[in-house]
């Protein structure tokens, strides 16, 4: 019984939030443009349910987001491998990266908009830009302090350089690489839902930015609910994919603060 | 009649160092000599320890024995040739164990055979006769996290015993546990010393446990390290009650007295 | 030199232009680019845009950074706040801060409001999250010898946890100004008719390609200079340290 309330109990607080939104928004304290009932957003959700638009919408941006992220985590891990074994790439690329880094890089859509044009690939391509340098950095600094009695080891029992890669340097390396793929992931959301607003068209982002234009407020929360679960689902998703992968982690068993 | 006398053969080092220098190059920072002219010879079968305070090169030596560290200045040869990079003639174990932490117990035992290319079943057979031989029976497949520091000795321990090295590199292999772990694995690893012939070359800063393991303790100054003393070690281990003898301490305190100049000088 | 490699990519840039192998309609050469910068700095359409998206930006940021470390510290210290509060945090942090815009602009329109009001509320969780860590992981022997030297329980708060959770605010403080420079160009690029965002939206839609790389250029070095310039900030404050 108890673990049954400790399960729920997260839950009640959204609920008591949803119920506060409820009660606020029919008290007339606010006009129903500013915050339409959560009764009235719901319904909206459920009506675009039925009639194909969440999924088109939804669809669209999961796949532009998650089509960049794995590009993103694929080039980013090769990346950062590449980097860290080739003294004369890490001169050339530590610089980019740790310039790149802190730089809002979604000014440069226009840019890419202007090499690439307003279709998917435009989209894409940003996500992988922005997505791609904290993936980046996490392989490349989980690669450089793979212990050396790790290494030593393999090599003691005799691994060969190729097998030293494969066998120890990435299974050593793969917590902290997960950390960065679970930064990159929400970075790749946050981007093609901008992306998507800035070039229109399908999509969650162009949805609710075309909602805002014609003052559907009910339209712009609908989209706020529907990306929120998204990501939301989206995060615990990698977080089951992590504890898989790493089960053999000290940290898997010890639970996760805030 | 034969008008020579018999003689003892020669003996054949196993393990030879000449004039060994080493110098360390950190990427930042100024060099550091850690090694001057040391010169060493082991034979087959030996249990030899290696003493001395922090920061005396004793794990630098390990370490260009083991191959790990390019030779540079001297000369270091394995049973007649220069050595050539780490191998499984070697096995190293090491003060922080060194597990894969995502491989299980028996998957890290298992990993050097997997490398001499045996079959499956061989492999499992071995993996799992060393996984009881050091007493992990019923942990095979706990994960390193999930063992405690002498769990986690014994496994590899087991890992590299696997491979069936003829010498063992140990750095410090007790360091890490606490002291009853100590003296439990300390008898354990004397056990199986006495039951297979190998050779074992032991780095610690602990006079107590050189003394109650090896055969010959090797004393080594503060850096940069060279050897000081050789002090031979002629106790009857067979005796349970040695380790409180007199015997016993008098030698504890012939090397302390030994290595307590070096350790101040370390400070 | 540390920066070698970009003054190395700057020259090739200008070359592979000037050896005319990318059309200077698609990328305009750097002394091209330079030179409209320097027009739009002369001409004061640089600091009048850059004022206002600094304007917004900073007040967004300081809102969020002060209401976020107070959430993050009452929920590591008090545990009711921690129930309540926690799940809900847990929740929001995935929401893209992005899709705030359409509803910010819903309520405060194409002006300043939106922006720092959207700040605001995207940028509040880094800190909070930096905040309850810090908070938390204040080690409990410092906590114990304060209040055996007879600090009561708010006192060893301000006095004891607050410095030691300094670290880990900062930390957060650092993504929040990094996530700040995103939704400010974000907004600004979409729902704005001022700032630098707006700028760089403007002369891409009037053609004007060496001003707009010019702009994009600022923003971009701008994000990195106040990371930078912060880190430094940081370094000297926390000195203590080492």
């Amino acid at each position: 019984m108890a673990r049954l309330i400790l399960r729920v109990a997260p839950w009640l607080s959204v609920l008591a939030v949803a119920l506060a939104w409820e009660l606020f928004a029919r008290s007339g304290a606010v006009t129903p443009f500013m915050l339409p009932k959560l009764t009235t957003v719901l319904a909206r959700i459920w009506a675009d349910a039925g009639s194909g638009d969440l999924a088109h919408n939804l669809g669209l941006t999961l796949y532009r987001a998650l089509a960049g992220f794995a590009v993103a985590a694929l080039a980013g891990i090769g990346l950062g491998f590449a980097v860290a074994y080739n003294r004369a790439a890490r001169w050339l690329f530590d610089p980019l990266i740790s310039v790149g880094f802190p730089m809002p890089k979604i000014a440069f859509l226009p840019i890419i908009t202007l090499w690439l044009g307003f279709h998917d690939v435009s989209k894409i391509s940003m996500v992988v830009f922005d997505a791609i340098f904290p993936v980046v950095t996490a392989t490349l600094a989980a690669t450089l302090a793979v212990e050396r009695e790790l290494l030593w080891s393999a090599r003691n029992l005799g691994a060969s350089e190729r097998e030293l890669l494969h066998e120890v340097v990435f299974p050593a390396a793969l917590p902290q690489i997960m950390t960065g793929l679970q930064v990159a992931l929400p970075i790749a959301l946050i981007v093609c839902i901008v992306a998507e607003m800035k070039l229109g068209g399908v999509g969650l982002g162009g949805a609710m930015i075309t909602a805002s234009r014609f003052a559907d407020s009910p339209g712009v929360f609908a989209g706020i609910v529907e990306i929120a679960i998204a990501g939301y689902v989206l995060v615990r998703l990698m977080a089951r994919v992590r504890a898989r992968l790493l089960a053999w982690h000290p940290e898997t068993a010890a639970p996760a603060s805030v | 009649m034969s008008m020579v006398e018999s003689k003892e053969p020669p003996v054949k080092h196993q393990i030879v160092v000449e004039a060994l220098s080493h110098t360390y190059r950190p990427a930042r920072g100024r060099e550091v000599l850690a090694l001057e002219e040391v010169s060493l010879a082991i034979a087959p079968r030996e249990f030899v320890a290696l003493l001395g305070p922090s920061g005396c090169g004793k794990s630098t030596l390990l370490y260009l024995i083991g191959g790990f560290l390019p030779v540079e200045r001297g000369a270091i040869r394995i049973e007649g040739a220069p050595v050539a990079g780490p191998g499984p003639d070697r096995g190293i174990v090491f003060q922080h164990f060194a597990l894969f932490p995502w491989r299980t117990v028996r998957a890290n035992v298992r990993y050097g055979l997997e490398k001499l290319a045996l079959a499956r079943e061989e492999q499992e057979r071995r993996a799992q006769a060393f996984i009881e031989l050091v007493g992990l029976k019923g942990f095979e497949e706990s994960y390193p996290s999930q063992l405690s520091g002498g769990m986690k000795q014994r496994a590899a321990l087991a890992r590299t015993l696997a491979v069936d090295p003829k010498m063992l590199l140990m750095d410090e292999p007790f360091g890490a546990l606490d002291a009853q772990t100590r003296s439990l694995m300390q008898a354990e690893l004397y056990a199986i010393w006495q039951r297979t012939p190998k050779t074992v070359l032991f780095v610690t800063h602990d006079v107590q446990e050189a003394v109650r393991l090896a055969q010959r303790v090797v004393v080594m100054s503060a850096r940069p390290g060279k050897i000081k003393a050789t002090v031979d070690i002629a106790l009857d281990r067979a005796d349970p009650h040695i380790y409180r003898s007199p015997a016993f301490a008098e030698k504890v305190d012939e090397i302390w007295n030994l290595v307590r100049d070096e350790a101040i000088k370390a400070q | 030199m540390k920066y070698l490699p970009l003054l190395l990519l700057a020259l090739a840039w200008e070359a592979v232009v000037q050896l005319g192998l990318v059309s200077r309609d698609l990328l305009p050469s750097l002394t091209d680019v330079a030179r409209a910068g320097w027009k739009l700095l002369r001409e004061g359409e640089l600091w009048q845009n850059g004022a206002a998206s600094l304007y917004r930006g900073g007040a967004g940021l300081a809102a969020a950074i002060v209401v976020g470390a107070a959430l993050g510290i009452a929920m590591a210290w008090w545990r009711a706040v921690d129930a309540f509060m926690g799940p809900l945090v847990e929740a929001l942090y995935p929401m893209p801060k992005s899709a705030l815009i359409p509803v910010t602009v819903l309520w405060l329109g194409f002006g300043d409001g939106s922006k720092i009001l959207l700040i605001f509320l995207g940028c509040m969780l880094p800190v909070t999250l930096g905040a309850y860590n810090g908070t938390r992981s204040c080690e409990q022997a410092l906590v114990w010898s304060a209040r055996s030297l007879g600090a009561g329980r708010l006192r060893v708060l301000w006095d004891v946890v607050l410095p030691a959770a300094l670290p880990e605010i900062a930390n957060g403080v650092r993504t929040a100004l990094a996530l700040t420079f995103v939704l400010l160009v974000s907004s600004e690029l979409i729902v704005a008719r001022a700032g630098l965002g707006y700028l760089i939206g403007f002369l891409g839609e009037g053609g004007v390609y060496d001003a707009m790389f010019a702009v994009v250029l600022v923003v971009a070095f701008l994000g990195f200079f106040a990371d930078r310039l912060y880190q430094r900030l940081v370094g000297r404050l926390l000195a203590w340290r080492a």
